[in-house]
């Protein structure tokens, strides 16, 4: 390497070398799929199933505009999905097999803490996760019957849902099901009963062959919704 | 003069072929021995202008600068000082330094070249 330009190259080439290796390992790095098969196969079987769900709603307005063009009286049919519509949404009584969940306070001989006023309010929410995981279908905790945008909230030390305080001891928290059964032995075994004990609140659970939901009594207040208007 | 830049581009293309990677914890070592060589090359630049270039300085400032570089960055990392930064800043501003003055030679052989033409 006697002249200067060979030099120049042997450099250029290692720098050029450096520069793409560091564009390379600082450039892009890019998440890779570790999921095993076992979890592939679970999201797959997740998929079917939503999928499933979709096919059947869209089965179910075809249904719905076939008997709405094709019907004889239109408005019936637009009657019942309402009717249809107001029951999934909860402003209807509904009744049907289910359990009723009794919670009550249970005090051992050693107990020295304050008076117990009302089931915290994370525990309500507790509940009523863990029974819509074990397939309730409509739930009312006390007389208040829980939709979509039900609040259960601690306000002053006092448990509310829907903005009604929870007061009264036994607190019956009722709930609709397909399984009664099922869901009979999944509470019996849950979390949330081991989490009300260390709280002193006993819990008792009934199956029920026929039981009755209040609706909900409130105004439903829509606040992040708007009715999409249809093009014609 | 084309020489050079063949050779960065064979480089480069090299380095893209072969999809040799450094992990991340080391990539500032690399970025940094970079700097230290594209320093050098430009310092090389500069010296050959100036037709003071010496090819066994240049080499040899070439590796270890580079070595020194990661090493002191290395160093800083191990005592929990940005030691890193001391050789950016060091090598970036003489980068800035070389790249001026090589200008400044070209600039001058320019017009001295504009110069004799009209004359």
């Amino acid at each position: 390497m006697k002249n200067p330009a060979s030099v120049f190259t042997f450099v250029t080439v290692i720098i050029g070398f450096m520069a793409a290796v560091l564009y390379h390992s600082t450039g892009e790095s890019e998440v890779r799929d570790t999921r095993t098969v076992m979890e592939l196969r679970q999201e797959l079987t997740a998929e079917k199933e939503r999928q499933q769900e979709l096919e059947e709603e869209v089965l179910r307005h075809e249904h719905i505009l076939s008997e709405l063009t094709g019907g004889s009286d239109p408005e019936a049919v637009m009657e019942e999905a309402m009717m249809d519509l107001r029951e999934k949404a909860g402003l209807t009584d509904v009744s049907g097999p289910g359990i009723i969940v009794e919670l009550k306070p249970y005090f051992s001989e050693g107990y020295d803490g304050g008076a117990i006023r009302t089931v915290p309010s994370e525990l309500v929410r507790m509940l009523i996760n863990e029974l819509n995981i074990y397939g309730a279908k409509d739930i009312a905790v006390g007389s208040q019957r829980i939709v979509s945008t039900t609040p259960v909230r601690e306000i002053q030390g006092m448990t509310h849902v829907n903005s009604r305080r929870i007061a009264s001891f036994p607190l019956q928290v009722r709930v609709l099901t397909d399984r009664p059964d099922q869901l009979y032995h999944y509470m019996m075994t849950s979390a949330v009963r081991e989490f009300l004990q260390y709280e002193n609140f006993e819990m008792t659970v009934t199956q029920v062959s026929e039981l009755t939901l209040p609706g909900y009594d409130q105004t439903m207040r829509v606040r992040y919704m708007q009715p999409v208007k249809e093009e014609s | 003069m084309w020489l050079p830049i063949a050779g960065l581009l064979i480089g480069i293309l090299l380095g893209l072929t072969t999809g040799f990677r450094v992990p991340d914890a080391y990539s500032s070592y690399l970025s940094i021995a970079v700097l230290a060589a594209l320093d050098t090359l430009f310092g090389g630049i500069r010296a050959h202008l100036e037709k003071t270039f010496e090819e066994k300085v240049f080499l040899t400032g070439f590796f270890t600068n580079i070595i020194l570089a990661a090493g002191l960055a290395f160093l800083g990392v191990h005592l929990g000082v940005d030691l890193y930064l001391a050789a950016v800043f060091a090598f970036g501003v003489r980068l800035f330094n070389n790249l001026a003055q090589i200008r400044r030679i070209l600039l001058e052989k320019w017009s001295r070249y504009r110069e004799r033409k009209s004359a």
